[in-house]
């Protein structure tokens, strides 16, 4: 007994030993990087990767501790490769520590690259054990390198900038909210096409030093969405086409519209909607699938320069705004049949309702898919004028 | 010098000898301590009937002895024409004496010892016995309030250094005839008073034969604190955990005595023992009773919430800062980051050497005189907080994780299973520091293993939590209201505590 006790206590500080510390990793000597963008490389089929790593010191600024330095918040650098992972080993020539993946926010790509084909991009990132599903997705029509380290007014970190434009987008409605995991789940699915959210670099950013340059600086924008067919990219959507597929990609529950009056087409009446519910009925005749889209909502005048008591405009603008919405999800309709790519998921819907049709028809859904047929109907209703009531007389 | 057996042989026998020969005996035990004072006298007055008594200067109190001495000299020469009449002990002290604790003793062994304890003894020429003056009389700590063990609402005494003052604050406490103390001596020359304490139809069956039973197994020279009863009667000998409580307040000895547990009162020490006991007692205070139970609850769970802090933040925040970065949300990474910039150490390092600081600074306070407390508490958490963060040494966040562990271990009641869970800090430490999450779990689990393994006085160390106890929970996580808690625990006798219906009754308003 005693001969194995002795034993056992003078194992546990060999075991100590012995793991020499296995993953051991201070946190400082860690290069956090919050965003990546991916672009295409000079040499054919390569990849130019480029990161955008965290110098916490300036990031933070002075915490009682000295700090590296006063400079830049964030560290950018771009490395090419024949894959992403080596790309990824080439940026250990000139990075000093680690690079470290488990923070980032943010994958952004180049336009050609997601032309080119992303099925590499995603085997990567889903693989790896680094890092996150929940890494928001983009496609950019700017340079990503540029997307990425472009510093935001409001937040330190570009990479969690664009993470908050990400998680207000029910708020904003202009994109889908694509992350990793959105996007291997469309990837995976034999019917439903991936769609991304597009960043792109606007002139917004108005100068105190120099306002006379009226907005020269460049901010990045979430707005619209690039549509893909398998893993190559095939289009963007318009404004107006975002818009419409928002409602079925993000169940969008609110948002904002802008009707023109019954009156007279320069003066307008905004409204805000709410309680928007949008309901899919697939049915199947004649070997072509047909959907009935349905939105039911209620909307709040909000701004009404139409000059007449909202009693009087109810039911014109009513019209007007139903026509308005079931025109942006007709193109939008109309925008993924004509990239033969069903990102608005119609094919689950399909499915759910026709199980046995679906074995014929799924093998070639984006063959059938471009024939279907679809009706849009929008029942909205003006309810409420918020604070100004008809009765007192006011508009 | 004389040998022990000659010794004992002497002081056994029945005295049969002159007073001479017991004198020249006692004296030839006792040496000529400077401290040991002979009186002699003539009994009644009586030339022929010489006497002597003996005590201990100091201890003894002289005013009994005046009395003792004016009875048997003065009124003995009013009231007895012949002392010969009075030839036993008892006829004298039921005669003569007028001390409220005289008694015959007819051994000079028990005769000395009682010397020594403070009491005199009085031999007189003719009579066989000797008689034992209950005199002891020494200069007392008087009962103050306790100064490890604080409260806000509750009773402000304290146990002192006196062995009966002790027993008689909880004595007060329980004016039960139910209630026990037990005596015992033990240490072969310090022979100190131990006092077993229970409540005789409530204790735990059996419990005070294995109290006994253990106490009496002790074979030592001397105690000096419970604690050396605690170490030579404990379950898990080479567990840090003790698996004896100890405190210095009446009531907490007197709520232990009423769920039917046993208290081990020790002579020359404060701190009183109690047994069984459960590790979740530590965390408890007697606040939580005192207090209305929302509160008692709230600062119950405060006190948890300080255990777990204590236990582990340190090894939490060095196992992720060191090993699991992807668990650390992203601001506060690189706000940690940012502190960690320019610190030249390991995590584990930074965090093991700020420990020691810390209890440096602890011990240091402890230990050096009060008048330049203040001097050590300044200039330590000036260096400490102030001037090793801005030497770039070691991280603010460091400094915060270890204060507030510091303070955390400071809200656990009970001082010293504090200094066992700030031992078991380090190796938790070392080993998430060296194996991450992996090590932090398994030395925490050997540590959960260890304390469920470990029994006191036959109750599970862990109790009621492991093994569960339905009936218990309504006094561990959260503290129920007075009237629904009506169950002592299981082991008592009888566990029923309180009448039925106990909930106070808006009274139904009275029609006029």
């Amino acid at each position: 007994m005693k001969r194995w006790l002795c034993l056992f206590i003078s194992f546990i500080p060999l075991l100590l030993l012995t793991t020499s510390c296995y993953g051991l990793q201070q946190i400082n000597e860690l290069a956090i990087v919050t965003a990546v963008g991916l672009d295409v490389g000079k040499a054919p089929g390569s990849v130019k990767l480029s990161v955008q790593i965290i110098r916490p010191a300036d990031a933070r600024g002075q915490t009682g501790a000295p700090a590296g330095g006063t400079g830049q918040p964030i560290y950018s650098v771009s490395a090419e490769g024949d894959s992403i992972f080596d790309a990824i080993r080439n940026l250990g020539h000139f990075t000093s520590r680690r690079v470290y993946w488990a923070h980032n926010f943010l994958i952004v790509m180049h336009e050609s690259y997601a032309r080119r084909g992303i099925a590499d991009m995603i085997d990567f990132f889903t693989r790896n054990h680094e890092l996150r599903m929940n890494t928001w997705v983009a496609v950019t029509p700017d340079a990503p390198d540029e997307v990425i380290s472009t510093i935001t007014g409001l937040e330190v970190v570009p990479g969690q900038a664009v993470d908050r434009l990400f998680r207000n987008i029910q708020i904003v409605g202009l994109a889908p909210a694509s992350d990793m995991r959105s996007l291997e789940e469309a990837f995976l699915s034999p019917s439903v096409q991936p769609v991304l959210a597009e960043l792109k670099l606007v002139k917004r950013g108005i100068s105190n030093k120099k306002p006379e340059e009226h907005g020269s600086i460049k901010q990045v924008e979430l707005a619209g969405a690039a549509a893909f067919n398998k893993d190559k990219m095939v289009g963007w959507l318009s404004s107006i086409e975002t818009k419409g597929a928002m409602y079925f990609l993000q169940k969008l529950k609110s948002g904002i519209e802008v009707v023109s009056c019954p009156q007279s087409k320069d003066q307008i009446v905004t409204l805000e909607l709410k309680d928007i519910r949008l309901k899919v009925t697939p049915s199947y005749a004649n070997q072509v699938p047909s959907f009935d889209i349905r939105m039911k909502l209620q909307a709040d005048v909000v701004e009404n320069d139409c000059g007449a008591p909202i009693t009087e405009i109810r039911e014109a603008t009513e019209r007007t705004l139903k026509e308005k919405l079931a025109l942006h999800i007709e193109k939008a309709v109309a925008r993924a049949q004509h990239y033969h790519s069903d990102f608005l998921k119609l094919a689950d819907v399909f499915r759910n309702k026709f199980p046995v049709e679906w074995q014929t028809l799924g093998t070639d859904w984006n063959a059938v898919f471009v024939q279907a047929e679809t009706t849009v109907e929008v029942e909205a209703t003006i309810e409420s004028t918020v604070l100004k009531a008809a009765k007192q007389e006011v508009k | 010098m004389i040998g022990v057996t000659s010794m004992q042989e002497m002081t056994q026998e029945v005295i049969r000898l002159t007073l001479s020969d017991k004198t020249a005996s006692i004296e030839e035990i006792l040496g000529d301590s400077i401290d040991v004072q002979r009186r002699d006298f003539m009994f009644c007055g009586n030339p022929d009937y010489p006497g002597c008594c003996y005590s201990i200067d100091g201890l003894a109190d002289a005013a009994v002895i005046d009395a003792a001495l004016k009875a048997l000299v003065v009124s003995g020469t009013e009231l007895v024409d012949e002392p010969a009449l009075l030839a036993t002990a008892e006829e004298i002290l039921s005669c003569l004496m007028f001390n409220a604790a005289v008694r015959a003793c007819s051994t000079l062994a028990a005769g000395i010892e009682r010397i020594l304890s403070g009491d005199t003894l009085v031999l007189i020429e003719g009579v066989e016995q000797t008689l034992l003056i209950s005199s002891k009389g020494w200069k007392d700590r008087s009962v103050e309030e306790p100064a490890s063990e604080n409260n806000t609402r509750g009773p402000r005494d304290g146990f002192t250094e006196s062995i009966r003052t002790n027993t008689a604050l909880v004595r007060r406490r329980i004016k039960d005839p139910m209630l026990r103390m037990e005596g015992m001596v033990i240490g072969t020359r310090s022979k100190t008073d131990v006092n077993i304490a229970y409540i005789q139809d409530l204790v735990k069956v059996g419990l005070v034969d294995e109290v006994k039973q253990r106490l009496s197994r002790i074979k030592i020279d001397a105690i000096l604190e419970s604690g050396y009863i605690e170490e030579m009667i404990e379950d898990a000998p080479f567990s840090p955990f003790n698996t004896l409580q100890s405190t210095e307040r009446p009531d907490k000895v007197a709520s232990a005595l009423l769920e039917g547990r046993v208290a081990i009162f020790t002579d020359n020490t404060p701190v009183v023992l109690i047994a069984p006991t459960y590790f979740w007692q530590f965390i408890q205070a007697p606040d939580d009773y005192y207090n209305r139970y929302w509160v008692g609850t709230f600062f119950r769970m405060v006190r948890y919430i300080a255990f777990l802090i204590s236990l582990t933040l340190p090894s939490i925040y060095v196992m992720l800062v060191s090993f699991h970065h992807e668990m650390i949300p992203t601001s506060l990474a690189l706000t940690i980051a940012s502190g960690r910039e320019v610190v030249p150490f390991p995590v584990l390092l930074e965090a093991v050497l700020m420990e020691l600081a810390f209890e440096l600074m602890r011990e240091a306070g402890l230990r050096m005189p009060k008048p330049i407390g203040q001097a050590v508490s300044i200039v330590g958490s000036l260096i400490i907080g102030q001037a090793a963060v801005q030497a770039g040494l070691v991280s603010p966040f460091m400094v915060i994780v270890i204060a507030i562990t510091g303070i955390s271990s400071f809200a656990i009641p009970s001082y010293s299973s504090s200094l066992a869970l700030r031992i078991f800090r380090f190796p938790l430490l070392i080993a998430s520091g060296t194996l991450g999450l992996l090590g932090f779990s398994g030395m925490f689990f050997i540590l959960l293993l260890h304390a469920l393994s470990i029994r006191s006085f036959g109750e599970p160390y862990l109790a009621p939590v492991s093994p569960f106890q339905q009936e218990a929970q309504r006094d561990m996580i959260v503290r129920m209201p007075m009237w629904m808690l009506d169950a002592r625990p299981d082991f008592a006798q009888d566990t029923k505590r309180m009448g039925e219906h106990q909930k106070p009754q808006v009274p139904k308003e009275q029609k006029p």
